[in-house]
């Protein structure tokens, strides 16, 4: 076995062409797993030492309403035994500048000792207290530039009206969801009270932060204190395991981008297969040689495989190192919607699985095309006429199964998960499946085809069935790029179409939200001022509850516990601050799945549930909810249930009650209105001038945000598929080269008999852009397949064919593909014919 | 002592050729004594090459058996046949085979290095300097004369010291004065290590050094004579 070392690095001399190749398909692939991974371990860094910050303390409650009660007790106690306690409120409302223009905020009002920890950036650098201080207001820069405002100038919240003292450069603790519905406005915790909001019916966040003093455990305090709040409305979470939702999230588009990563990768292995099998073929007279003076096929297998593997191992490591260079941009490119700072920084461990990850992949894709070296026989040398490698080699098949389950082992450890790691196995053999089995059938089509009438085409066609199979790779390979990145684009493009407000004609432009009863006639006549006579307001009334009981069993801390555990979105239902609203008729656009609608006739209270509450809370047609509406209990017969799209952007409820059911209850109304985009400032700027206490939340606003925010995700994965199609262009280039002694050797014959240049050129072009189209048609459409596929089970959002990208995707295919193919082979045409035809 | 080195019974190959059977060789069996100098001669496409390719077992007769130094080549599997071929025999050939991208050196080494023998690369440097190539160890196959490359083969095939020197036409390719050097690096082989040699040859000159040639004629033992003038 000590000769297999010796002999692979000397072999190795003749073939840098080919260990390019080879190592280039390994490098992307490992650069863009590296650059993904370190990107995710940053994430996880950054989450995990900013958590306290990110918390706002070591514990936090939060809830609907003011605690007090048993949670003011048990956080007095608290307090007693050595904690720092700091009260914060936060609400949505509308912040009005002197001009009369008016904008969506998100205000908080934090008592004195805010923030726990992390640090509030502000300018000019004075503590927080001294600037809220008599009437003082410190605001995002957003807040400013929208408003028209300059440090100094007046701004008005609901009654009360504040200075701007300062800019909030960055802030801890606001990092609980990607997309805000307006920029912040930090004012005192006592002048709140004095704008007005804060009344019955209002959406107040009440927020306590507890920094606890060192001899008092986060989990076992919030452990503690849990059992003390009965009321399982007020949410108590320690640091540790706060923002589920936004760990999930990060954590999901990690491995959404560690799969386009790995999909490049496994391109790069048709890469490493391909260039391997051109390498054996091209090696099989010096391979016979050996066989002739005595080397078993085992030798020269751990020879090649050695060869191989120290390029491999060499790629990896150069692939980690460009990943890591390249975490940076990512970062960047992510910034934009990340709630607090990333700092890039390159953990060995990452690096290591990287590298391992590029090895184990050299090591099963190169082992296949490998095995072709026991094939060669060494009588080759006595007869050249026979072929060099048996077209079927005697390949064990056993071997093929422990390389495909290598490679799905790899796809699964690189998903985190069977289920996802499945779905992507699946998707990456029906690609590979489906684009071979096209570029099968090009070839057939060449072979049956009509010769055509000009000599360029005749040859181009004909070349595509060259021996070698380089028509297959090529297709498969660019296919596979060109398949993700327009698989990217039309979801990107679907999502786009889902949020955008213009292409929803019934979609309203504002929710109006705690408009009051005897506002109303008011609303609509500063309404139809503003935004035009045919203008008028749909006012659906609201009032807020919370679920009190199940079919008479009380919703406790246990009950939510005991019935969804740590599923956060099934305590939502139980704990959540509800809207209802009561109607004689069902909503539009809602289906009844069970039960029926009341008619007309009076009786007791009932209820319609939307589907997916009724099967979390666990209650059918028959059973019974009972509400909590300001203190009084309010039960009612489960009557319907109800689908709901959710999508529809209009105003739509979890509960709607029978009429007069709710009578009596506090009651305000949310308004909608549609009105042209040019009138939009007007409408906001004359509602909140009239009606302070009134939010109003401007949709395409909140739906612009949300695309940015699309925007950068689509970006980043964009880049992640970009590495894909630059791998297949690496194996594009491979095999092109693979053939370049053919392909020279045709195209002199060609011109020795008279063929041009340019007719050479244009069979070359001829060729590659066949190759090109077959891989651009089979890319789009798989990509167009799976787009579907991830749109109809994944997002829930209809499909919609975009003939542009499809279009984008297979001329921007057959385009890079004559350029990738003249980049190869070029050089060919300018060569003489007749020391190319001595050599032969 | 007359100990029989190689012996072949009833040898015949069969190949597929534009779609119908070849018989390159048919019904051949012939014995190498030890020691002896035997030339196969015979005109071109007599199976004489091929013969000497299954003898070295780089392919599979149709029927037929060869016993090399008590090794039945015909029933060898592929891993023993490699190690048959590294320890028994030394292989020489009309086109030299070298490998392109080794050097001289690095060519003779391939033996020792798959035997594993320490300091390979001296003692390919001895070898080399024992065909009169000393100082051309380190270049390319490609930077060689025809002449140089055959000596460069030569001093490969008898890097182990094998008994049996199999040497395919190695003069074929080379001028009379080259080809003259070569012969007598071959029979100096013969004359002092007791290297058995199976020669194929057309040249008259090689045969008429041999102890006995068999001549090949469509696949058939044509005919058999001894050098005559050797005879005691």
């Amino acid at each position: 076995m000590t000769a297999a070392p010796r002999l692979a690095w000397r072999q190795a001399r003749g073939a840098w062409r080919h260990f390019v190749l080879l190592a280039a398909c390994v490098a992307l692939g490992v650069a863009a797993l590296v650059a993904v991974g370190s990107f995710a371990t940053t994430l996880d860094r950054t989450l995990a030492r900013e958590a306290k910050a990110l918390t706002g303390g070591d514990l936090e409650l939060r809830a609907a309403r003011p605690l007090d009660g048993d949670s003011a007790a048990a956080l007095a106690d608290l307090r007693a035994r050595g904690a720092v306690i700091v009260g914060v409120r936060e609400l949505v409302a509308m912040a009005r500048g002197a001009d009369g223009r008016a904008l969506l905020v998100e205000a908080k009002a934090p008592d004195a000792g805010y923030p726990l920890y992390g640090r509030l950036q502000l300018a000019p650098a004075e503590p927080l207290p001294a600037l809220l201080a008599n009437d003082g207001a410190v605001v995002q820069r957003e807040t400013l530039e929208r408003l028209g405002l300059r440090p100094g100038d007046r701004l008005a919240l609901g009654r009360a009206t504040f200075t701007v003292r300062g800019i909030v450069e960055r802030e801890p603790d606001r990092a609980a969801s990607l997309v805000t519905l307006g920029p912040r406005v930090f004012i005192a915790g006592d002048a709140l009270e004095r704008t007005g909001l804060v009344q019955i019916g209002s959406r107040v966040r009440y927020r306590v932060l507890v920094r606890l003093p060192e001899r008092l455990a986060a989990r076992d305090t919030r452990e503690a204190l849990a059992r003390r709040i009965a009321d399982p409305g007020i949410r108590v979470a320690s640091y540790d395991e706060a923002q589920p939702g936004l760990r999930r999230f990060f954590s999901q588009l990690a491995t959404y981008l560690g799969l386009v990563g790995l999909a490049s990768l496994l391109v790069g292995g048709i890469g490493v297969a391909s260039s391997v099998a051109t390498f054996v073929r091209r090696q099989a007279p010096t391979i016979a040689i050996l066989k002739a003076l005595g080397a078993d096929s085992r030798t020269l297998l751990a020879t090649f495989l050695w060869q191989t593997l120290t390029v491999g191992a060499v790629a990896s490591v150069v692939g980690a190192g460009l990943g890591a260079a390249l975490q940076p941009v990512l970062i960047r490119l992510l910034a934009g919607f990340v709630p607090f700072a990333l700092e890039a920084r390159v953990e060995p461990l990452t690096l290591a699985r990287g590298v391992l990850m590029g090895v184990l992949t050299t090591l099963l894709c190169a082992m296949w095309p490998l095995l072709a070296v026991r094939d060669v026989r060494p009588s080759l040398i006595l007869r050249r006429d026979v072929d060099a490698v048996p077209a079927r080699g005697r390949r064990p098949w056993a071997a093929a199964l422990p390389i495909a389950m290598g490679l799905a082992a790899l796809a699964l450890w690189q998903a985190g998960s069977l289920k996802l790691g499945g779905i992507f196995l699946g998707a990456a053999l029906a690609a590979l499946v489906t684009l071979w089995a096209l570029a099968r059938g090009l070839v057939g089509a060449a072979r049956r085809l009509p010769r055509a009438p000009w000599p360029a085409w005749r040859h181009g066609i004909g070349s595509l069935r060259r021996p070698g199979g380089q028509s297959a790779r090529v297709v498969v390979a660019l296919g596979a790029g060109v398949m993700l990145l327009v698989a990217v684009a039309l979801l990107h493009e679907a999502l786009d179409a889902q949020i955008d407000h213009e292409r929803h004609r019934e979609a309203p432009s504002f929710f109006f939200v705690d408009v009051q009863p005897d506002q109303r006639e008011a609303f609509a006549r500063v309404l139809a001022q503003a935004a035009g006579d045919d203008v008028t307001p749909t006012l659906t009334p609201i009032v807020r509850a919370r679920l009190a009981a199940v079919n008479g069993v009380r919703v406790t801390r246990d009950l939510v516990r005991r019935r969804v555990g740590e599923d956060r979105e099934g305590a939502f239902y139980y704990t959540r601050e509800y809207a209802l609203t009561w109607s004689a008729a069902p909503p539009p656009g809602n289906v009844l799945t069970r039960g029926r609608w009341w008619g007309p006739e009076p009786g007791p209270p009932r209820i319609s549930v939307e589907e997916a509450m009724a099967k979390q809370l666990g209650v059918d047609v028959g059973g019974h909810l009972t509400f909590d509406v300001q203190g009084v209990p309010v039960e009612a017969e489960v009557a319907s249930l109800r689908k709901v799209d959710w999508q529809s952007l209009g105003t739509n409820f979890f509960v709607v009650f029978s009429p007069g059911a709710l009578d009596g209850a506090p009651v305000t109304f949310v308004a909608t209105a549609r009105t042209t985009a040019a009138a939009e400032g007007a409408v906001q700027s004359a509602v909140a001038a009239a009606f302070p206490n009134v939010t109003a939340i401007p949709v395409r606003d909140v739906l612009e945000r949300v695309g940015a925010v699309l925007g950068d995700i689509a970006v980043a994965i964009r880049v992640m598929a970009l590495f894909t199609v630059a791998t297949g262009v690496v194996v594009m280039a491979g095999a092109l080269t693979a053939t370049r002694y053919q392909r020279l050797y045709e195209s002199v014959v060609l011109r020795t008999l008279g063929a041009t240049r340019g007719v050479v050129a244009r069979a070359f072009a001829v060729e590659y852009a066949c190759l090109g189209a077959a891989a651009g048609v089979g890319g789009t459409a798989l990509a167009c397949l799976l787009a579907w596929i991830v749109l109809r089970f994944v997002l829930d959002t209809p499909w919609h064919l975009e003939p542009w990208a499809l279009l984008a995707g297979v001329v921007a295919s057959v385009g890079l593909a004559i350029a990738v193919g003249f980049l190869a082979t070029w050089r060919l045409l300018g060569e003489k014919p007749l020391p190319v035809l001595r050599r032969e | 002592m007359t100990r029989m080195l190689v012996s072949i019974r009833n040898l015949t190959l069969r190949l597929p050729s534009g779609g119908r059977m070849l018989t390159v060789l048919d019904d051949v069996s012939l014995d190498v004594l030890a020691g002896e100098a035997l030339a196969v001669a015979g005109p071109s496409g007599s199976g004489k090459s091929t013969l000497l390719g299954l003898v070295a077992g780089l392919d599979t007769p149709t029927s037929g058996t060869i016993v090399v130094a008590g090794a039945e080549v015909t029933r060898l599997g592929e891993t023993a046949l490699a190690r048959f071929r590294r320890d028994t025999l030394g292989y020489v050939f009309q086109s030299y085979h070298l490998i392109p991208t080794l050097t001289a050196a690095e060519n003779v080494a391939v033996p020792l290095d798959l035997a594993g023998v320490s300091g390979a690369p001296a003692r390919a440097r001895e070898l080399l300097a024992g065909v009169g190539l000393a100082d051309r160890g380190h270049h390319y196959p490609a930077q060689l004369s025809g002449g140089e490359q055959q000596r460069v083969a030569l001093a490969r095939a008898m890097a182990l010291d094998p008994p049996l020197l199999l040497a395919d036409e190695p003069t074929g390719n080379l001028d009379s004065a080259t080809g003259g050097a070569i012969v007598e690096l071959l029979f100096a082989l013969n004359r002092d290590h007791g290297t058995t040699l199976l020669l194929v040859t057309h040249d008259d000159l090689l045969a008429e050094r041999a102890d006995r040639v068999v001549s090949l004629r469509d696949g058939r033992v044509a005919g058999e004579r001894r050098r005559a003038t050797l005879v005691p």
